[in-house]
C-alpha cells in the first residue's frame, strides 16, 4: 500500500535529546529539522535552515527563547519562529513575513513526535499513556525502514529470549511501529519499536521499554538492548548493501512551498488570514462587566502569539472585533480574551457577554503582533487602564518568565473592575493597584512613576484613550524619547476625514491605481489583486503598517508615534490617506 | 616563551591552540603557509619539523612536531590542577585510547577534509566510512557516560585530552563530507566542551549558547 508517509506522525528526537540550550539536528522523510527546546519547556521543530541565506540552525544559539543563526545572526522566536531582529538592520523591525517553517510537534512518551503534513493529531497509545516507559538508545540505520521494521519482527530471538506473542503493530502509530514481547527469567516484559524514516534509504529505530526497571539494572538492560539493535542494524545494513531493495526505498518529501515566499504583497494575509476555528472551552467573569473567554482549537495546533498579540474574533453576529491575548508563553493550549461590557457597545461586546455560550464554536485569526516588547531593556514599565490590562497581563507574564525586571501599574475604577486579579496577583510585587483615581490624579501618579528614567527602560501603555494621551505627554515631559513609549488603543475615536481623492503607485508591484473619496486606500487595492493585511481597519492596532517611498502621508491613524507620524515613512492604508497627490508605497 | 609555529586551518595545530586556551599560556603564534604555499615543506622548516608537520611547539630548548606530543607536553608542564592529564591508572589508559581516536580521527575525518579542501591524496569513500565508524563508537559511549551521569568521554568532572584529541577532527568532521547528524550524544558532548572556559574558536568551530 503506498501512504502518504507525510500525512503521518513520526517520533523526531527523544526528549532527553533536548538538554538546556541546545539545538538538535532532525531528519524525517529527507527534511532536516532544528529541534531544540525553549526555558520556558516548549518544543520547537522548525525547518533547518535559516531564511537568509540557509546557513542550518542547528548549528545556530539556542538562547532561551530565541534560536540565533551563527552565520548573520538573524534571530527567530521561540514558538512562531517569526524573525525578531536582524543584526545589519538594528534599527528596524523585521517584516512580519519573514517567519521560518514550523512543522508541528507534541512531546509524548519520552518521544518528540512531529509529521510534515499531518491529517489526524498524534497517536495515543493507552498502553503508554500508564506506563512510564524507559526509552532506548535511539539506533539510527542506513537501511530503509520497511527493511528494519521486518527485522524487527524477529526482536525477541535477537535479544535471545522467546517470544510471548508475534510482534505486532502498534495502533494507531501504524506500519512504523511494532510492540514485541518476550519472557526472560519467567517475566513478559515489552518493548515498542518507532522506525523514523530519516532519508529514502535511512532511519532510526526508537525503542520504549514498557514496565518497570530497577535503578540497579538500568544501565546493563540499555546495554543490553543497544547491542541487540546494534546486531539488527549490521544485519539490515550488509543486507541492503548486498542486494539493495529498491521498492523498499522511501518516498522523500518535497519542501513545500510556502504562499508567503512566493507572492509578495498579500502573501501574509492569503496564509494567515486563514481563521482558525475554536470552541468556547470556558466563559468566566474575571472583573465587574468583564468575562473572559477560553478558546480552544477544534484541531490541530494555535499559532503561537507574541505576548502583546491580538486577534480578530469572528462572532456569532456575523461582527469581527479585535482582543489582546492574555496567554503567557508556555499557555499553548488556548488563546484566553476578555471583553468588557461597553454600554455604548456597536455589538461586539453584547454579543461575547449575552450570545456566546460555553461550548460555542467561534472563529479567530491567527494573532497580530504589533503591539512588541522591546529587545532587552533593563526595565519594563506596563500601565494598564481597566481592561487593558490584557495585552500587558501577556506580557509581563513573559517578562517574569524570561527573569526581566518591570513593574505593572493597573489602574481601575475600584479592585471589584480590576481584571484577572488572580494571574496579577501571581506575578508578586511586580504589580501595583491603583483604584479610584481621577484623570488629575492618574496623571501625576504616571508622572510618579516615570520620574526616574535609565536608557534602557521602555513604558508600555493600553487603557482608554485619554488615559494613553496622558501617559504619553507626561512620559514626555519627564524626558522619554518616542521610541521608548509604546502604545496600543482599543479603537479609534477620531472623526475621519475621508474627502481627499488621490493616487497610489505600488512601486513593487508596479500599478498605480486612483483613491477617489470616501474609499479606503485598503479597499480600492483590495480590488485590484493586492491585499494588504489588515485587522482593526480603523488606524488603531497596525496591521496594516505600509511604507511610504513618496508623498506625504495624511495620518489619521491613533497606532502610530509622534516621531513616525513625523518622519513620513510608514502609514496605515486602512485608514490614512495623502496629502500629496501621488504616494509611492512599498508594496 | 612559548612559539607555536602555526597553520590557521589546521585541525592539529587548533587542538594545540585549544590547549594553550585552557591553560591561559601566552605564546608567540608564527603562522606557516601550509596549503598553498607548502612552506612546511621547505628545508628551514623542516629543521624544526623533520616530517614537515604542522603544528611544531618551541618551549626553550624543545622543539615538539607531533601535535599530540604537543598536548601531552603542555598539560603535564603547565596544568598545576592535573585535570587535563590525570595521572591515576585507573584513567590513564583510557585517555591514551581515546587520543588514539583522536589520530585516528584526522586520518580519517580530518583527510576527508584536507582532500575536500586542500587537494591532498586520500580515497575520500573510504576515509568517510572510517570516520563514521570512529564516530558511531563515540556516540555510542557518550550515550552512556550520559546515562551514568558523566559528561566526557573518561569518567570525571572535567574533560581530559580524551576530550580534546578528538575534539578539532570531530567539529571540523562536515568540510569532509562526514555529517554528525546520526551523532546527538557527540553533538552534546561538543557543545559542553565548547562551553570549557578558556576555549577558543577556529574557522568552522562556532561557540556555544551561554546557559544563562
Amino acid at each position: 500500500m503506498q501512504q502518504d508517509l507525510r500525512a503521518l506522525w513520526f517520533p523526531v528526537a527523544s526528549s532527553g535529546d533536548l538538554p538546556l540550550r541546545h539545538v538538535y539536528q532532525g531528519q524525517l522523510l529527507g527534511l532536516e529539522f532544528a529541534v531544540w527546546r525553549a526555558d520556558d519547556g516548549a518544543v520547537n521543530v522548525w525547518e533547518n535552515r535559516c531564511l537568509h541565506r540557509g546557513v542550518r540552525l542547528s548549528i545556530g544559539l539556542n538562547l532561551g527563547s530565541e534560536l540565533k543563526c551563527q552565520y548573520h545572526g538573524w534571530r527567530y522566536a521561540n514558538g512562531d519562529a517569526s524573525c525578531l531582529y536582524i543584526p545589519a538592520h538594528p534599527a528596524n523591525a523585521p517584516a512580519r513575513t519573514i517567519r521560518n517553517r514550523v512543522y508541528r510537534s507534541v512531546e509524548r512518551y519520552g518521544l518528540i513526535w512531529s509529521a510534515i503534513e499531518p491529517l489526524a493529531e498524534p497517536p495515543v497509545i493507552p498502553e503508554l499513556e500508564t506506563a512510564e516507559p524507559l526509552a532506548l538508545r535511539p539506533m539510527p540505520v542506513a537501511a530503509p525502514a520497511s527493511r528494519v521494521v521486518e527485522a524487527l519482527r524477529s526482536y525477541a530471538a535477537r535479544l535471545g529470549a522467546e517470544a510471548v506473542e508475534p510482534a505486532a503493530e502498534v495502533p494507531p502509530a501504524g506500519a512504523f511501529a511494532l510492540r514485541a514481547s518476550w519472557r526472560r527469567d519467567g517475566e513478559v516484559e515489552a518493548a515498542a519499536f518507532f522506525v523514523q524514516p530519516t532519508a529514502a534509504r535511512a532511519c532510526v529505530i526508537r525503542g520504549l521499554l514498557l514496565g518497570d526497571v530497577a535503578e540497579a539494572e538500568r544501565v546493563a538492560t540499555l546495554k543490553a538492548h543497544n547491542a541487540a539493535l546494534t546486531a539488527l542494524r549490521e544485519e539490515a545494513e550488509a543486507a541492503d548493501a548486498r542486494e539493495p531493495d529498491a521498492a523498499a526505498a522511501v518516498e522523500e518529501a518535497k519542501i513545500p512551498l510556502s504562499p508567503r515566499v512566493t507572492t509578495v504583497a498579500g502573501g501574509e494575509r492569503a496564509a494567515s488570514g486563514e481563521a482558525i476555528r475554536v470552541r468556547v472551552a470556558r466563559k468566566w467573569r474575571v472583573a465587574a462587566d468583564v468575562v473572559a473567554l477560553r478558546l480552544e482549537p477544534i484541531s490541530g495546533a494555535l499559532p503561537p502569539p507574541a505576548p502583546g498579540a491580538h486577534v480578530d474574533l469572528h462572532l456569532p453576529n456575523g461582527l469581527v472585533r479585535q482582543y489582546s491575548l492574555t496567554n503567557g508563553p508556555a499557555e499553548r493550549d488556548a488563546y484566553v480574551v476578555a471583553v468588557k461590557r461597553e454600554p455604548q457597545s456597536r455589538g461586539g461586546s453584547a454579543a461575547v457577554h449575552d450570545a456566546v455560550r460555553e461550548g460555542d464554536l467561534l472563529a479567530v485569526s491567527p494573532p497580530h503582533d504589533n503591539f512588541r516588547l522591546a529587545r532587552g531593556g533593563g526595565r519594563h514599565v506596563l500601565l494598564a487602564g481597566g481592561i487593558g490590562v490584557t495585552p500587558l497581563l501577556a506580557m509581563a507574564k513573559a517578562l517574569a518568565a524570561t527573569g526581566r525586571s518591570f513593574e505593572l501599574h493597573l489602574f481601575a475604577r475600584s479592585e471589584e473592575h480590576a481584571p484577572f486579579a488572580d494571574d496579577l496577583g501571581g506575578l508578586g510585587a511586580s504589580v501595583q493597584m491603583h483604584t479610584g483615581l481621577d484623570p488629575t490624579a492618574t496623571g501625576d501618579c504616571i508622572s510618579a512613576i516615570l520620574a526616574d528614567r535609565a536608557d534602557d527602560a521602555y513604558v508600555y501603555v493600553c487603557g482608554p484613550a485619554p488615559m494613553i494621551e496622558a501617559a504619553v505627554a507626561r512620559a514626555e515631559q519627564a524626558g522619554w524619547p518616542d521610541s521608548a513609549v509604546h502604545f496600543e488603543h482599543f479603537g479609534n475615536a477620531k472623526a475621519v476625514d475621508d474627502s481627499t481623492a488621490f493616487e497610489v503607485a505600488l512601486a513593487r508591484s508596479a500599478i498605480t491605481v486612483a483613491i477617489p473619496a470616501g474609499r479606503t486606500i485598503t479597499d480600492v487595492l483590495r480590488e485590484h489583486g493586492v491585499s494588504v493585511p489588515t485587522s482593526c481597519e480603523q488606524g488603531a492596532c497596525g496591521t496594516c503598517i505600509t511604507t511610504v517611498l513618496e508623498g506625504k502621508p495624511d495620518h489619521q491613524d491613533v497606532f502610530l508615534s509622534k516621531a513616525e507620524r513625523a518622519s513620513d515613512a510608514c502609514m496605515t492604508p486602512c485608514i490614512s490617506r495623502s496629502l500629496t497627490p501621488r504616494l509611492v508605497l512599498d508594496l | 616563551m612559548l612559539i607555536l609555529h602555526d597553520y590557521e586551518l589546521s585541525s592539529e595545530a587548533y587542538a594545540a591552540r585549544l590547549m594553550l586556551g585552557f591553560l591561559g599560556l601566552a605564546h608567540e603564534s608564527r603562522p606557516v603557509d601550509v596549503y598553498p604555499g607548502a612552506a612546511n615543506e621547505a628545508p628551514a622548516f623542516r629543521r624544526l619539523s623533520p616530517l614537515g608537520r604542522v603544528p611544531v611547539l618551541e618551549d626553550g630548548g624543545l622543539a615538539l612536531w607531533d601535535w599530540q606530543a604537543i598536548l601531552i607536553h603542555l598539560a603535564a608542564t603547565y596544568d598545576e590542577s592535573r585535570r587535563w592529564l590525570p595521572q591515576d591508572p585507573a584513567r590513564a589508559g583510557a585517555i591514551a585510547q581515546w587520543m588514539a581516536v583522536g589520530r585516528e580521527l584526522e586520518d580519517s575525518s580530518g583527510l576527508a577534509r584536507r582532500h575536500l579542501a586542500m587537494f591532498v591524496d586520500a580515497d575520500l569513500p573510504l576515509a568517510q566510512e572510517r570516520a563514521h565508524r570512529l564516530m558511531r563508537q563515540m556516540d555510542e559511549h557518550l550515550w552512556f557516560q550520559e546515562q551514568a551521569g558523566q559528561d566526557w568521554l573518561v569518567d570525571g568532572p572535567h574533560p581530559t585530552l580524551a576530550d580534546l584529541a578528538p575534539f578539532p577532527a570531530v567539529m571540523l568532521s562536515e568540510e569532509g563530507g562526514v555529517d554528525r547528524r546520526d551523532y546527538p550524544a557527540i553533538r552534546r558532548w561538543s557543545e559542553r566542551f565548547r562551553r570549557t572556559p578558556g576555549f577558543v574558536t577556529m574557522s568552522g568551530v562556532f561557540p556555544a549558547a551561554p546557559l544563562g
